[in-house]
């Protein structure tokens, strides 16, 4: 622990290489499921790096849905697919895929000189310091206030999006009895 | 206090790590996570600017965000299931029937 005092803010810089490292894993993978654990792995790390950032809160949800939830639905249905590992391509760029790339980049150069060239209080900021935000009940208090308040109608459309979906994944992957698989014989594996 | 700038530059590569695996992929299901990482990007930059401008926007913005890559995760993965069952594959160069 004496190392954190030392080195300000060297927790970040571990958690941020963590994070990189297991991005780079999530996507270089060759097995989906190795790709699922280190997924889980890089979200763990994002969930420290929110909670060293004082979004607690946000911390605890991200393990709860993104871990607990959405990677355990991956999960279940590379297992259900029982897929092979992946022949993982040489990078070879098509020119819209350069394009793209190109696009991107592009976009981070504006959006950071367009950052730097601003200074931070020209982005009007707000009256919740941490300190103010432990004064007022703590983050997880001060983020329901301003969601059940300001974002009251967001949030009702969040609901709505979600009963949504659910009628969508039923009527996606429920049988098709008009166009069954068996009219089409299956054509090339899962790789 | 970290510097806003680290946050944003760890955000960017994060994203772009996505950006590559949704190129360079073959796999639907590796094509939705690396959807899924690129959310994540955004959400880093949501909760370092609210921490910056010291308010909570921003992290309230990240509950509706992880609210509908969980959506787009359940649709997608069940799109991933009708489709593996009608081909028999979930490799993006065989489902070609939408390019010309």
């Amino acid at each position: 622990m004496e190392a954190f005092y030392f080195v300000p803010e060297l927790l970040f810089y571990i958690l941020s290489g963590l994070i990189l490292l297991s991005s780079v894993m999530v996507v270089s993978a060759r097995n989906p499921v190795t790709s699922a654990i280190f997924l889980v792995l890089d979200l763990f790390f994002v969930a420290a790096l929110y909670a060293k950032l004082d979004a607690h809160f946000t911390a605890a949800i991200q393990v709860l849905v993104y871990a607990g939830a959405i990677v355990v639905l991956f999960v279940f249905v590379i297992m259900l697919l029982n897929l092979k590992p992946e022949a993982l391509r040489g990078i070879r760029f098509s020119v819209g895929e350069a394009v793209v790339l190109l696009i991107t980049l592009a976009g981070f150069a504006i959006v950071g000189s367009e950052l730097a060239r601003t200074a931070p209080d020209a982005l009007a900021p707000g009256n919740l310091g941490a300190g103010a935000i432990e004064l007022a009940g703590g983050n997880t208090f001060v983020v329901a206030m301003r969601m059940f308040t300001a974002f009251l109608w967001p949030f009702e459309m969040a609901s709505v999006l979600i009963l949504l979906a659910i009628v969508a994944c039923v009527m996606v992957a429920k049988k098709d009895k008009v166009l069954g698989a068996a009219h089409h014989p299956r054509g090339g594996s899962a790789e | 206090m970290i510097p806003v700038e680290n946050c944003f530059l760890l955000a960017s590569l994060v994203f772009l790590c996505g950006l590559s695996g949704v190129m360079f992929r073959r796999n639907l299901i590796m094509v939705l996570m690396s959807i899924e990482l690129m959310l994540n990007a955004v959400n880093i930059i949501f909760v370092a600017a609210s921490r910056n401008l010291a308010q909570v926007d921003g992290q309230v913005m990240v509950l509706f965000v992880i609210t509908v890559a969980a959506c787009e995760a359940a649709v997608g993965l069940a799109m991933v299931i009708a489709l593996f069952r009608r081909y028999g594959t979930v490799n993006t160069e065989f489902l070609r029937l939408l390019r010309g």
